[in-house]
């Protein structure tokens, strides 16, 4: 298995720095004295009867698709050749992910939207832009519901060829024959493996 | 004839008795068994023929002689073996093919004899030599058992000192025996090689020349690795690699040899240069007489060694050479009962000191330099003494012009491992030598004295401004080293223990380090919004370790805490104030209650008490609250109150404070009885309310009630709780006879909480003492006052705070005719504005009445139960037939009637059984209430926080089995669809086994599965919430309920469900349809309210997640027929508008994607 990695030295991100839902909101503190917290400042300050078991509420509120979760479904692919992930790699970002129509103007939930995911390879030349790219297709057709059209492509300028590359994820076609051949689609699964 | 003389063999060499009996039992068997017995026997004869000795012929008895050493029968049994060896030891010289194995274990098995004498080992020796170069042609069993022959001579000390006295230095039979096994590669023969090889090394006194060779024998093995191979033989690389070891550091008679081999071997790479490293530190170790084995090679390691660590990146490497590093200084400082002279570490020490102090100027090696020097100082308090000023001052000079932020970092660092090391040489100096104690006593401390205000403030002064990142690891390093700098003791003349800094010092740092845990507080919401609260708590924890040290800098933190508090308004609050106030005060009681302190002299001497900083805490909150008189408007957002926050923090004081005991003084003395009759309330009665205040000022006269300590132990726990007790009581009475204001809600639950936990770690006996089960009625008011109306909500409260901490022995009082019990066991009150919470409050008061109810011997008391069950029965039977009250006001009755049920339940009251028939049919009655009970029946066996054995509760290990066979299975039958004859009794039933399973663990209902399944397949059919005549509330909690035990008996026992798949896959995707917010829209229900969202998105979810868990469980051809509609389903639901719906239908679509 030794052969030479397109980029032997990619920089990697820790995981408290990729973007995630928790840190928009004021989060609680967890310092050294919150051992008792959930004792002495309970979320539901009221521990009898039937209201204290019900924890529904906060977080069964609407909240319909948006770039976030996107960005959680296909930033825990594995990378095909470094042990990180895309988001780690920052392949994959928060602000490429656009949604149109964006998720508060959708004037109703089964209206068609389209998601457009911009790719950035680590280098200019990567030679897996299109498996990474193609994992990316399967992860999203695979987990968003069918209103959903995907859209990936690599980020103008990322990439030596970033138009054939652009122009070979977006054809359906070629797309399902690459899928066909049973080395990349191993390949594929393997890349997903991490994603929950 | 072959199985004679092997038997006749084995007879010969056993000394063993029994197994002597065995071998004559098994022939005198095999010549009874014979047919042609007259040839066995002559076999048998024959075979024993050859050992018979003139001696022993009359009888064949062959033993050896016991008895007299000197005796005749000695001298023929030593004659004997010398026989056998001569005989075993020329088939090495001869008969090679035959019987190596045979003769090698013969041999092994005459070593043991009685009459083997040490002159034979040498001949064993001699003979077995003689094999030469054919040993390498042996089978690897064959040689193994040479080995273990060779070393059962070698370590045998007779034969040692025979070898010795014949051969003398030159040992010329370890010369034979290396030529014979000196290629060994069997790595189980290895094990014994090497051992072998260290005893010749160690024991047998070998000539230089002798021992070079026996030393070019193993160290052609190093570094020794093992093949893996596929049928594991028991050893490991590693153990080979140790034994290799051994042999290195057997005796430094090789240290010459030794050291260069290993230095020269390090290069090459990493995995190799852990096992070098090893072996060095095993050489060092092991070597006696340092002067002359090992400081010779000291500057060679060290030149070797410096690199591994400067320029290595690999963590283990670089703590291996450390650690080798460390031992050289250990071993040069002697042993604890012997030291050696102080020039050979100061040699050491020189030499290291030599080559990095310049790199502490560079910050690229500032670490790893300072690592290196750490390691040598810190080895041993001698070198500590004798270097770490000088240490000091290079760190100091480097940091006045320090290269980088990050080099500043790294000399503190160094600078507060140096200190945590010096706090650990300190806590150990008696384990070494008496004279490191001395030079503790009298080392120099100017170069400590000063770090504070010409290191430590200098690097906080320059950096506090604006701090960026980097800068704030800095001060985050600041902020330990000063937490270590107050930690340091030093020894005075009489040798007693003292804080090395002034009481001015380190009340200096005290305030200083307070400052960043007010500042929340002191500042407003513009100036503070650094969402980084690092350093903050860096700064929380440092001064808990300052606190428990220099124990006078709680107090100084009180005060200031106290006076942030004080400076501000909090009838209006803002959200920014009061999280700030959270902040502060959870801090300030984890600083003061999370440790006990110690007794730690200083300057300025001061009465020490374990309970001072709690005492501190409680009596600095209790003055400041309230911090409002009037309760605050409802607040939207549902935080607490500035007042519920002070109560909040006396609440966690008494937990973190627990624990802390728990932690010093161990598990047994909170469970340790309490001596002598007690009568704390009493006592409290005497005392003044600001007792507390009193006692942390030091008040002469107010110490009374509580003995200064004078020793650690369970003692301090009990006046822990006795001070607990005063605080709930002082609280009790100002919540019940002081104004009514500051007492919010959420105020109230904390003091309940708070109340239950001390209650509850009392033992019985105070407990009945301290009349708790009456003053949880009475609030621990004076008789004489009179008691002012207070709510429902907030007596209620109070009284079950203390209910539920109590053991059921204390509570029987309660169930006298006129007691406090049957009024609340019975009682039906008319709840005003606010029914839920109250009834909830009433429910749960009858629940631990019901439950800790103990027959005592009494008469009436035993009717108690049996009044109150029947009074609940008739009740009901009304409720629901003649005199129905309205739906709100049953449901809260009801919930306190199924309360008390669940309570006498838990501990299978008798009583309970005769009011399920009474139960039955009121579920079943036609008015509507009926149904209210039915879907309320599940609160008897559901999981209650109070009825736990924390709180003392009597619970039966089976009583949820118990109560389901009584109470829902007889329903089971009657609830089956398909009863035209009586709908309304069929869903009752349904409804009522339904909301009791849904609360019962799997295991209670198992053996009812197909029974059961039917119904469930029933409840989720579109048409069984049309037959409710509450169809919202009724109609989804039996849904949810339905969906929920799905997943378990799913989870458990799939199977069941096999025969009915299509109902389930059928049943759960309606019951998504009907709940999905489309469809809830467009009939216009559900989604209006907040419970209403929230209970349908649950459906949701368990129905998503009850499809996701089937075709994994089921064999594919069950589902495929399925898998089409519901594939689109799914990935439709993928778009659900709530979030974790959706994660849950990624799940199900990726489970439902593998069916094809």
């Amino acid at each position: 298995m030794e052969r030479d990695l397109d980029n032997a030295n990619p920089t990697i991100l820790n995981v408290s720095q990729l973007p995630s839902r928790r840190r928009t909101g004021p989060a609680a503190r967890h310092g050294p004295d919150s051992k008792c917290d959930s004792i002495v400042y309970p979320k539901h300050h009221w521990p009898y009867g039937a209201s204290s078991s019900s924890d529904e509420g906060e977080d069964d509120a609407e909240d319909p698709v948006d770039a976030q979760d996107v960005y959680d479904l296909i930033s825990t692919i594995s990378d095909p050749e470094h042990p990180h992930t895309l988001g780690q790699l920052s392949v994959v970002r928060l602000p490429d992910i656009h949604l149109t129509p964006t998720p508060a103007e959708l004037p109703d939930p089964d209206s068609l939207v389209t998601v457009l995911v911009e790719l950035t390879p680590t280098i200019n030349h990567c030679s897996l832009a299109t498996v990474i790219g193609l994992a990316v297709r399967c992860r999203l057709e695979h987990t968003l519901p069918p209103n959903y059209r995907v859209d990936v492509r690599m980020k103008a300028g990322s990439h030596a060829q970033d138009d054939q590359v652009s122009k070979q994820l977006g054809d359906k076609e070629r797309v399902a024959a690459a899928l066909e051949n049973d080395t990349l689609q191993r390949m594929v699964d393997k890349m997903l493996e991490t994603c929950a | 004839m072959a199985q004679f003389k092997q038997w006749a063999l084995e007879y010969v060499l056993s000394d063993d008795e029994p197994a002597q009996l065995e071998i004559t039992k098994k022939a005198a068997q095999e010549i009874e068994s014979s047919r042609a017995s007259s040839t066995v026997v002559g076999n048998w004869a024959a075979s024993v023929q050859q050992w018979m000795t003139p001696a022993s012929a009359e009888d064949d008895h062959m033993d050896d002689a016991d008895g007299d050493e000197g005796g005749s029968g000695d001298i023929i049994a030593r004659a004997k073996v010398l026989r056998l060896i001569g005989f075993f030891g020329a088939m090495f010289s001869y008969d090679h093919k035959a019987g190596i194995t045979a003769s090698a274990k013969a041999l092994r098995q005459l070593r043991s004899t009685k009459s083997f004498k040490p002159n034979m080992g040498a001949k064993i020796l001699d003979d077995v030599c003689k094999i030469k170069e054919d040993f390498r042609l042996q089978t690897a069993v064959t040689r193994l058992e040479i080995y273990e022959l060779f070393l059962g001579l070698i370590q045998d000390p007779a034969v040692s000192s025979e070898l010795k006295h014949k051969y003398g230095s030159s040992c010329g039979f370890v010369v034979d025996l290396l030529q014979v096994c000196q290629s060994e590669r069997d790595p189980r023969n290895l094990m014994i090689w090497f051992k072998i090889l260290a005893l010749l090394v160690s024991d047998y006194d070998p000539s230089p020349e002798v021992a070079e060779e026996i030393f070019k024998v193993f160290s052609a093995y190093f570094p020794i690795s093992l093949r893996s191979s596929a049928t594991p033989i028991g050893i490991t690389a590693e153990d080979l690699k140790e034994a290799v070891r051994s042999c290195f550091s057997a005796h430094q008679r090789v240290a010459n040899l030794a050291f260069p081999f290993l230095l020269q071997k390090l290069d090459q790479g990493d995995a190799v240069t852990l096992d070098i490293l090893k072996t060095i530190k095993a050489c060092i170790e092991q070597y006696e007489n340092p002067q002359a084995n090992i400081v010779p090679h000291i500057e060679t390691i060290w030149n070797s060694l410096k690199y591994e660590v400067r320029n290595g990146e690999v963590k283990e490497t670089i703590d291996a050479t450390l650690d080798v590093l460390r031992t050289i200084a250990r071993k040069l400082d002697g042993t604890a009962a012997y030291k050696l002279d102080v020039s050979l570490l100061q040699g050491y020490v020189d030499l290291v000191s030599r080559d990095c102090r310049d790199d502490l100027a560079n910050p690229t090696y500032t670490k790893q330099a300072g690592l290196l020097l750490m390691t040598v100082i810190s080895a041993n308090i001698r070198a500590y003494v004798l270097y770490n000023a000088g240490f000091i001052d290079t760190i100091r000079q480097n940091l006045r012009q320090p290269k980088s932020p990050s080099h500043t970092r790294d000399l503190l660092l160094l600078l507060n491992s140096l200190l945590k090391t010096r706090m650990e040489l300190f806590r150990d100096r008696r384990k070494g030598h008496p004279d490191d104690v001395e030079s503790l006593r009298t080392e120099s401390r100017s170069h400590l004295d000063t770090l504070f205000h010409d290191v430590y403030l200098p690097v906080w002064t320059d950096k506090t401004k604006e701090p960026v990142s980097e800068e704030r690891d800095v001060l985050k390093q600041v902020i330990q080293g000063l937490a270590l700098l107050v930690s340091q003791q030093v020894l005075q003349s009489d040798g007693t223990p003292v804080l090395l800094c002034s009481g001015s010092v380190c009340s200096e740092i005290c305030s200083f380090l307070s400052l960043t845990v007010t500042k929340g507080l002191s500042l407003s919401s513009n100036d503070n919004d650094t969402e980084d609260t690092a350093l903050e708590d860096e700064a929380v924890l440092a001064l808990r370790t300052i606190v428990m040290n220099y124990t006078g800098g709680y107090a100084e933190l009180a005060g200031r805490v106290k006076a942030e508090i004080k400076k501000r308004d909090w009838t209006h609050p803002s959200e920014y104030s009061l999280g700030a106030l959270k902040d502060l005060l959870s801090r300030f009681t984890f600083i003061g209650c999370s440790e006990a302190p110690t007794n730690i002299a200083t300057d300025t001497p001061k009465q020490f008490s374990p309970l001072q900083h709690f005492i501190t805490l409680t009596a600095s909150l209790l003055e400041v609250f309230p911090l409002s008189s009037e309760a605050e408007s409802i607040r939207l957002d549902e935080s607490a109150s500035a007042n519920a926050l002070v109560i909040s923090s006396l609440h966690a004081s008494v937990i973190w404070f627990r624990d802390a005991c728990e932690a010093k003084y161990g598990k047994e003395a909170l469970t340790s009885t309490f001596s002598g009759n007690q009568h704390w309330l009493d006592e409290f009665r005497q005392l003044p309310d600001d007792w507390l205040l009193q006692v942390q000022r030091g008040d002469g006269d107010s110490s009374a009630a509580l003995p200064l300590l004078k020793e650690d132990g369970p003692e301090v726990y009990h006046q822990f709780l006795k001070l607990d007790l005063f605080i709930v009581r002082y609280l009790y009475r100002s919540a019940t006879v002081g104004p009514r204001g500051p007492w919010d809600e959420r105020a109230l639950v904390q003091l309940s909480q708070m109340a239950a936990l001390v209650v509850r770690s009392l033992d019985e006996e105070l407990q009945v003492s301290c009349n708790l089960a009456d003053e949880a009625f009475n609030f621990f008011r004076d008789a004489d006052k009179p008691s002012p109306s207070s709510s429902e909500l907030l007596t209620g409260l109070l009284t079950l705070g203390i209910l539920q901490g109590l053991r059921p022995g204390a509570l029987t009082g309660l169930y006298n005719p006129g007691g406090q019990a049957p009024r609340f066991l019975c009682g039906t009150p008319d709840f005003g504005d606010s029914p839920s919470r109250e009834s909830d409050i009433r429910a749960a008061i009858g629940a631990i009445l019901a439950n800790k109810y103990k027959e005592g011997p009494s008469t009436p008391e035993p009717l108690v139960m049996k009044q109150t069950l029947d009074h609940w029965g008739t009740w009901l039977k009304e409720a629901t037939t003649s005199s129905p009250p309205d739906a709100s006001t049953f449901q809260a009755h009801t919930k306190i009637a199924l309360n008390v049920i669940a309570g006498a339940a838990a501990r299978q009251d008798k009583h309970v059984l005769a009011l399920i028939p009474t139960l039955h049919q009121a579920a079943s009655s036609p008015h509507p209430n009926g149904e209210i009970l039915a879907r309320s029946l599940g609160l008897i066996v559901k999981q209650n926080d109070l009825l736990t054995p924390e709180n003392h509760a009597v619970v039966k290990r089976f009583h949820k089995q118990w109560t389901y066979s009584h109470l829902a299975k007889p329903l089971l039958q009657p609830a089956q669809p398909g009863r035209p004859a009586d709908p309304l009794t069929t869903t009752r039933y349904r409804i009522a086994v339904l909301s009791v399973i849904s609360n019962c663990p799997f295991s209670v209902y198992q053996d009812d599965l197909p029974l059961l399944i039917r119904l469930l397949v029933t409840a989720l059919a579109g048409s069984s919430r049309a037959e409710l005549a509450d169809d919202e509330e009724t109609g989804w909690s039996q849904t949810a309920a339905a969906l929920g035990v799905l997943v378990e008996i799913l989870t458990h026992e799939s199977g069941a469900l096999t025969g009915y798949l299509r109902e389930v896959i059928g049943g759960v995707t309606r019951v998504y349809q009907e709940c999905s917010p489309q469809t809830l829209r467009k009939k216009n229900e559900g989604v209006g309210t907040q419970w209403g969202a929230a209970r349908t998105a649950l459906c949701r979810r368990l129905a998503l997640q009850v499809l996701g868990g089937i075709p994994s469980r089921f064999e594919e051809r069950h589902v495929r027929a399925y898998a089409l509609p519901t594939q689109r389903m799914l990935a439709a639901a993928c778009g659900d508008p709530v979030r974790r719906v959706r994660e849950v239908a990624r799940v199900a679509r990726g489970s439902w994607a593998r069916v094809v």
